[in-house]
Order: C-alpha cells, then structure tokens, then sequence
C-alpha cells in the first residue's frame, strides 16, 4: 500500500482535482484506491456526491476504537472508495492535540487499511497544522501542485526547508505544475527556467482547462465524463510519471 | 443476524423488461446497459477452486470481459480483473491480487473451462436525490435456466442493501436463491462440481467378495486412468499424468498386494502392461517434477546466481517436451488402445461363482485387515533394523514398504472408522515424506550432475555450471538432512497411540 498526499501549504492551488483524478485513474487500473477526504469543506466528497458526514465526528474517528472500514463509502466507480469529509474537522488540530503521540495517530488509523488497498490518496486543507505533520508522518509521497508563480516557488523551497528540518526522512517530496495557462507568459517562462534548476519537478504539466473546472458541475472525476482530450491526458501522464518515479 | 438475501429468481413469465416497469413503479433506476454476456465458469480438473467455495467466472461481452473470483457461499467479490484472454496458469495472470489468490489456490493446475451460461445482463443503478449509486442490481435472463436479480452492494450504503432486499422478497415475493447458478449451469450439461478428485473413494461392503471387490478397486483405477489419458497426451498440465501414473501403480500394487483373488493367469496377463505403462511415462514425469522444482533451485542459490540458472531451466523444457512427445505417441499407439481395452474388458466381465484362487471368496474386510497387518508388522521390522551407517539403498526399499501400506489403506479406507484410518493415513504421509525426500534428492542431485555434463557440450555459460554446481551442494545437504531425520520421524510413525489403533483396526482377526 502506498499513501499519498496531495498537498501545499497554498489553498486552491488543484489539490483536490489531483487527489480525486489520481485516484480514479488508480482505481480505473485494477488498483484498490481509496480517498480520504480530510478537509472539512468535503470538496472530495462533493465530487462523488457522498454526503460530507461521518457518525462521530472528528472525535470518534481519531479516537479509532471502531476503526475506519466503518466509515468508508464506495463510489460509483469499481475499486474506488471514499472516506467522507465531515464538518467538524475544522477542530481535528485540537481533537489530534489532546491525544498522546498526535503526529503518529493518522498512521496508526490507516495501518489496518494497508491490506485492503493498494492507494490511498489523502486530501488535505492547505497551512501547516498538526494534521499537516500528522499527514506526513503516514505518507509515503507528498504530491505538491503549485502554480508557476514566483510566488508559489518561494511556498516550495518552504515546505522542501520544512521536510529536512522535521527530519521526514521516509517521504518522498513530488511537486508538478498545475494549473498552468499557456497564454500567460510568466507561466511559460517559469516552467521552462525551472524544468532545468528543478529536476525533481515533474515534467508533467496540468494545464488550465475548462473541463477540469467543469468537476464541480458534473460532481465527478474527470475520467467519469471525459474520456480522451488535453486534461484527460495531462492526469494519465501525471499519473505514469508519479508510478515511474516510484515504483 | 442473519444475511440479507440478495439473489432471488424471477417467476417463469416475468421478463426482465416487465420487472423494471413494475421496479421503476417503486423506486428511482436507471439502466446503464443491456448485453448479451457470456458467463464461462472456469476451475482447475480437480475443482481446486470450488473445493476452496471460490466460483471463478468469465463474463464476456461486445463491450467488456472480466474475470471475477466470488465467494461460493456469500456471494462477495473476492477479486475482479478486466482481461481479454484467460491465461492456462496462474503465473502468466498480470501481477495483483487475482493472480495471488489463482496462485496460492491452482498451484500447477492448469485454469480450464468448465461450463458456460449465455445470458442477456441488465446493469441498473439505484440512486438517491444526489444521484450518487446507494446500489447496483443485475438482471441476468438466460435462455435455459430462471431469471434472476441481483444485488450488487456497494460499500457504506448497507440501509438501501436491505431495503432493496426487503422489496424483492416481501413487496415482489420474489424467491432468494443460491448466489452462485453455476450449480445450475452444471446440472444442465449433465456434470456436477467435484466430480473428479485425485483421492481415491472406492465404496466396498465388508462383506463383499475379495474378487469382486478386486475388481470394483480395478474399475476405479482403470476410471482414473482413462480421465486423465486426454490431459496427459495435450499435456494441459503436469497433474494429468501424475493421476495417471499414481493409477497405474496403485494398479500394479494391487496386483502384488491383493494377491490370489483374480486369477493369476489374468493379472500376469496384464502385468506387463502396467509396467510397461510405468516405464513410458516414468522419463516426462521426471522433467516435470524437475520443472516444477525449479522455482526452489533458484531460491536455494545466492543472489549472484539465480539468474545463470536459467539456461537449465530452458534445458529441462526442451527435454520435457521430447519425452513428453514420445508418451503421447505412444499413449495413441494402437498397441496401448488395445491394452487397456482388453483390461477393461476382462473387468466388465462376469466373475465365476467358483474360483480356484485361495482368497477369492474370502469377505473383502477380512482380506484387507490381514493385507494391511502384514505390510504394517513388515514396514517396522524394517525400519527398526535402520541404523545411522545402513546403506541408502534399505531406506529406498522401505520407501516401497511406505508405498504399499498407503495404498492397500487407502484402497480400503471406507471399511474403517473415517477419523481412525485418516489420522493413520496422515502419520504415514509424514514418515513417507522424509523417505521420499531422501531419495529425490539423491536422484535430483545425479540428475543435475548429468544434466551439467550434458550441457557442457552446449556452448552453456560457465556460471550456468558453477550455479548448477551450487545446487548440486545444496540437494546434498537436503538430503544429509532428511538422513538425519529419519529416526524422528519414524519414532513419530510407530510411537504407542498409532500402534495401538493400527492394533485396533486390523489386528483383532490375525
Ligand atoms: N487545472 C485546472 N484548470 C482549471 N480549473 C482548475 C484546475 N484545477 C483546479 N481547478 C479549479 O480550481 C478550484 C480549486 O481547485 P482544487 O479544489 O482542486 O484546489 P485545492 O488546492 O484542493 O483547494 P483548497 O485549498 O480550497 O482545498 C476548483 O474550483 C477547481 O475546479
Ligand atoms: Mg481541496
């Protein structure tokens, strides 16, 4: 079982299409896939039209007695599962706070998950908080969009600065543009200075498209209404290059 | 709590076409496809998987194939794949969950068809006010056999599971059925699941005739022979003609051990058959056992080595596949065809009210108790006269000691209580083992000697020969240890409880 987390310490940057798409094309390759929709705005559990609630709440579920196959919720897609949102995980940081060891209880909660599915995809609110360390204390790859911006590179070189100094040795750090508008020159040109700086960026570029705004219309993945085109592409090349990186 | 029923048939009239009008009456749905699928149900000869409540099923159709293993009795979907073709071994299935379960399961049984299902698929959503899928239904109207529905229930929505359920059985009074129609699927080609096992399950009566017992044991060897004469010739896989060969020799064993109830005439009549039967087939049989072996050669060299081992392996493919052309030949030879026909003749014969054989008419349980006794009380004298310096060649005699025991037992095993002869059975196996890999591993080790002089003169890299090397080492050490073992194991076979119930069983009378 591999984790991976979709995140930036940016807001709207594409988080949640990533995790979304990513797994549906997992899952549409035979792989067991499930999505954690960790941010209570529910934006995951919007798209495949499951009702951002789970019994118990935040405090239930970090508490873990009942374990987390009891929560979980197939989508209408083969080997596609989902683990909704719920409202009160605005408070997670204080519910994970009170606990013992906090950074290591989303790790715990998922380790009996690791025979059922073969990916899971955490999607994560931006900002570092304690879920955010406890988000990278259970996964394997942190996947990070960032949108070809000077600004956005500063929010990079940050997180990268924060991974070595917390020591997070065990995770592999993927940033991928996103978002990107060809028209704008700034995006070109900063994609181009970077591709050779940046080795670890991936050459994968998703680009800024209306179809993939059109997700929250139809409230599915890309894949559900869309089967071939720009988008469509940039997400399966996405999702080969992560697998050849690593794998 | 008891399961929710989630298969039920449809009346003898009701179309699928007219239940959705009545369904759509009640609840939101929405048909996303109507197909006509084939359902083809696969297993290996030997029922591996239904023998494991797994139900392996094809569903081919214009616009998709996939291979699903369900669970038999819950009719949960333990692995699903899409694929085009259905490999014939489980190691050419693409990585993944279905490839390890067919593995751990099938070993080296080949996955065969076994019966198909032509049906029309309707593929029906149930959805709530978000149009979000809460359940999925399907439809199947065969041509021969009931409709039926289906419920498909999806993860975290079990409320629209039981209400749906709940509809079909107490609104619809539609009746549950069986998850699986494979039983059905089979009743309808004449065949039943399980009908070939490798065990031997031959009904006598205590009181039978030894003769006419005699030949009830033949028929039933001579059945397994014939079973697997067709898997043997296509060589589908390799256990064909293991079944085949155990036949043979449990045959030839019945011969020597069951002794003076068949005329002699007839069995020396015979006799030459099945050890000539035994000879043709003993070359194929080897590269097979070596081929199958050779997954554990590999593993039994250092890292550095495993991949010059190769060369050996397509070396014993080629061999494998010359010997085992000349055993279909001669398995298609009019002499062999002949053979056995007149062999099955003579069983299918009347027996003679009298015979001039002295166990003849002797009762069949009273035979097999002083049979068993006999090899039994030989098999201990012996072992015990086995010491640490014995030479190899005592062990490989007691090793067909071990053999005939199994079989006289085994040709016997419903004149006795099941659990006491099983639990004997199953210490024989045990001590059986430890001779046979004494002895295997001798020939093994020959074997590869051979094989490396053979390949020498074939341009074979030298790190092949120091791999093969490497291996010869290690089946000496295999076999120095399965020496060593020798007298645990056999302390294990002849200690107190199962002599007494050897005693038990087969002593009383003698
Ligand atoms: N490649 C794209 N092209 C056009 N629109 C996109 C693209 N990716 C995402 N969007 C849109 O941008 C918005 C934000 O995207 P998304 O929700 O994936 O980002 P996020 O990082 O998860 O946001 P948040 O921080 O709020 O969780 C959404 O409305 C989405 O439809
Ligand atoms: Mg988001």
């Amino acid at each position: 079982m591999k984790i991976i987390a979709t995140y930036n310490i940016k807001g709207g940057v594409g988080k949640t299409s990533t995790a979304v798409n990513l797994a549906y094309i997992a899952a549409e390759n035979g792989y067991k896939t499930l999505v954690w929709d960790l941010d209570p705005q529910g934006a995951s559990s919007y798209y495949f039209r499951v009702k951002p609630k789970i019994k118990g709440g935040s405090k239930k579920l970090i508490a873990g007695d009942r374990g987390l196959d009891g929560l979980i919720k197939a989508t209408d897609f083969e080997n596609l599962d989902l683990l909704p949102a719920d409202f009160s995980f605005r408070n997670l940081d204080l519910v994970l706070d009170a606990r013992k060891k906090p950074t290591q209880r989303l790790k715990k909660l998922l380790a009996p998950l690791a025979k059922e599915y073969d990916f899971i995809f955490l999607d994560c609110p931006p900002n570092i908080s304690l879920l955010s360390e406890s988000v990278f204390e259970a996964s394997d790859i942190l996947l990070s969009p960032i949108i070809p911006t000077t600004l956005s590179l500063r929010t990079l070189e940050q997180l990268k600065k924060y991974i070595k100094d917390s020591k997070l040795k065990h995770i592999q750090l993927i940033p991928f543009f996103s978002m990107a508008d060809k028209r704008k020159k700034m995006h070109r040109e900063i994609i181009e200075s970077l591709a050779e700086s940046h080795p670890d960026i991936l050459e994968t570029v998703i680009p800024y498209a209306s179809d993939i705004e059109r997700m929250g219309w139809e409230r599915m993945p890309l894949g559900g209404y869309i089967k071939r085109g720009r988008s469509h592409d940039a997400y399966q090349a996405l999702w080969q290059e992560i697998i050849r990186r690593t794998l | 709590m008891t399961a929710i029923p989630l298969h039920f048939e449809l009346p003898e009239n009701l179309t699928a076409t007219k239940f959705l009008k009545k369904l759509a009456k009640k609840i939101e749905v929405e048909i996303t496809s109507q197909q006509y699928t084939i359902k083809s149900f696969y297993d290996s000869f030997d029922w591996r998987l239904y023998g494991a409540d797994i139900v392996c099923e094809f569903n081919h159709s214009r616009i998709t194939s996939q291979l699903n293993l369900i669970n038999r009795k819950t009719g949960e979907l333990i692995a699903q794949e899409k694929m085009q073709d259905i490999p014939a071994f489980s190691k050419d299935f693409p990585k993944g969950r279905l490839k390890t379960l067919l593995e751990q399961k099938l070993e080296m049984r080949a996955l065969l068809p076994i019966c198909q299902l032509p049906y029309e698929a309707y593929c029906i959503n149930i959805l709530n006010k978000d149009r979000k899928i809460v359940l999925r239904l399907q439809i199947d109207e065969h041509e021969f056999l009931t409709n039926t529905i289906n419920l498909l229930p999806l993860k975290g929505y079990e409320k629209a599971t039981k209400s749906i359920s709940y509809l079909m059985k107490n609104i619809f009074c539609l009746k549950p059925i069986d998850s699986t129609v494979i039983n059905s699927a089979l009743k309808q080609q004449k065949r039943k699941a399980k009908d070939y096992s490798s065990k031997l399950t031959i009904k006598l009566k205590p009181e039978m005739p030894a003769d006419e017992a005699s030949i009830v044991i033949y028929r039933h060897l001579l059945q397994a022979m014939k079973v697997n004469e067709a898997g043997t010739i296509a060589d589908t896989d390799s256990e064909f003609l293991h079944d085949f060969r155990v036949a043979v020799r449990r045959t030839r064993s019945g011969f020597s051990q069951i002794k003076n109830t068949l005329p002699a005439e007839v069995i020396s009549q015979h006799a030459d058959f099945f050890a000539w039967l035994g000879q043709i087939t003993g070359l194929t049989r080897d590269m097979d056992v070596y081929l199958l072996s050779y997954k554990n050669y590999q593993q039994a060299l250092p890292l550095s080595l495993r991949e010059d081992i190769a060369p050996l392996q397509a070396f014993l493919k080629q061999k494998q596949q010359a010997a085992q052309k000349e055993l279909a030949k001669k398995l298609k030879s009019p002499e062999y065809i002949k053979q056995l026909m007149a062999w099955e003749h003579y069983l299918n014969q009347p027996l003679p009210k009298k015979s001039k054989e002295s166990n003849a008419k002797m009762s069949i349980k009273a035979l097999a108790d002083q049979r068993i006794w006999k090899v039994y009380i030989r098999l201990l004298k012996e072992a015990n006269a086995i010491s640490e310096s014995t030479p190899a060649e005592a062990l490989h005699d007691l090793r067909k000691t071990c053999k005939k025991l199994r079989y006289l037992m085994e040709f016997f095993q419903n004149l006795y209580p099941a659990d006491e002869i099983k639990s004997l059975l199953k210490a024989l196996k045990g001590f059986q083992t430890v001779l046979g890999d004494f002895q295997d591993y001798e020939v093994q080790e020959l074997k590869i000697k051979q094989f490396s002089e053979e390949m020498m003169d074939n341009k074979t890299p030298s790190n092949t020969l120091l791999a093969m090397g490497v291996l010869v080492q290690y089946l000496d050490s295999m076999r120095c240890a399965a020496r060593k073992d020798f007298a645990k194991q056999f302390a294990l076979f002849k200690q107190a409880e199962n002599k007494a119930v050897f005693k038990k069983l087969f002593a009383h009378k003698a």
